[in-house]
C-alpha cells in the first residue's frame, strides 16, 4: 500500500516537473515572439519617425517654396505696373495713353520703337557681362541720346530733368 | 493750324511747357518715342488728316513736325 502511494506521488511529482518544464517553455516561446513583435514595431516607429521628419523637411521646403513664389509674384506685379506706367503713362490731360492702340493707328512706328528698344536691350545685357561704354553712351547727356532701357548702367552722365 | 498743334502738344506734354517751334519733343518736352506717335494720332485727328506713318519717323521737333503736318493740310 505504501508502495502504491509512493508510485502513485513519484507520477504527480513528474507530473509536476513536466508541466512545469511545459510552462516554462511556452512563456520562453511567447517570450521569443514578444521579443520579436518588439522589434518589429521598434523598427515601425523608427521608420514612422523617418517618415514624419521628412514630412517636417517637406513643409519646411514647400513654404520656402511658396515664399519665394510670393516674393516673385510681388516683383512681377510691381515690374508689370512699372511697365504699364511707362508704356500706358498719363499724358498732362489725364489721359492714359494705350500703346495697343498706338500699335493699331500706327503698327510701323511701334514696331520701329520696339527694335530700337530691343537693340538697346541688348546692348544692355552687354554693359551689364562687361563691355566697355561707348564715347556716345559716356557723352549722352540729352533724352534722345541715352538708352532707354538701362539709362543708369549705359549712360552715367545723363541726368534725368 | 499751327494753334492746332501748339493746342495738341500743350494738351499732351502740359500747358506749364515752353512750348516753340525750336522744341525737341523728347529732350525739351521730356516725351518719349512713343508720345511722338501718340501726339501723329491726336493731331491727324484733330485735323482729320491721315499722314504715311513713314514720314513721321525720326521726327524730333515740333519744327518738323509741323512742316509733316502742313504738307498735308489741305492735300487729303
Amino acid at each position: 500500500m505504501l508502495g502504491q502511494i509512493k508510485l502513485v506521488l513519484f507520477f504527480l511529482f513528474l507530473s509536476s516537473i513536466g508541466g512545469v518544464i511545459w510552462y516554462v517553455q511556452h512563456l520562453q516561446a511567447e517570450n521569443e515572439i514578444l521579443t520579436l513583435n518588439n522589434e518589429k514595431l521598434n523598427g515601425a516607429v523608427e521608420q514612422q519617425q523617418a517618415l514624419i521628419q521628412q514630412q517636417l523637411r517637406d513643409i519646411e521646403s514647400k513654404t520656402a517654396i511658396n515664399e519665394q513664389i510670393t516674393k516673385n509674384n510681388a516683383k512681377l506685379t510691381a515690374d508689370l505696373n512699372l511697365a504699364n506706367e511707362k508704356f500706358n503713362k498719363v499724358n498732362a490731360s489725364g489721359e492714359r495713353r494705350d500703346v495697343g492702340n498706338l500699335a493699331l493707328s500706327k503698327p510701323k512706328s511701334i514696331e520701329r520703337i520696339e527694335r530700337k528698344r530691343e537693340r538697346q536691350r541688348a546692348r544692355c545685357f552687354e554693359i551689364a557681362q562687361g563691355s566697355a561704354l561707348t564715347e556716345e553712351e559716356l557723352n549722352a547727356t540729352k533724352k534722345s541720346q541715352i538708352n532707354a532701357e538701362c539709362t543708369n548702367i549705359a549712360n552715367p552722365n545723363y541726368t534725368p530733368y | 493750324m499751327r494753334v492746332e498743334i501748339l493746342e495738341v502738344l500743350q494738351g499732351h506734354f502740359g500747358k506749364d511747357k515752353d512750348i516753340n517751334v525750336d522744341s525737341h519733343m523728347m529732350d525739351d518736352l521730356g516725351g518719349d518715342e512713343f508720345d511722338i506717335v501718340d501726339v501723329f494720332v491726336q493731331i491727324e485727328s484733330k485735323l482729320g488728316i491721315s499722314i504715311p506713318e513713314e514720314e513721321t519717323f525720326d521726327i524730333m521737333t515740333v519744327s518738323a513736325l509741323c512742316e509733316v503736318v502742313e504738307r498735308h493740310v489741305g492735300s487729303d
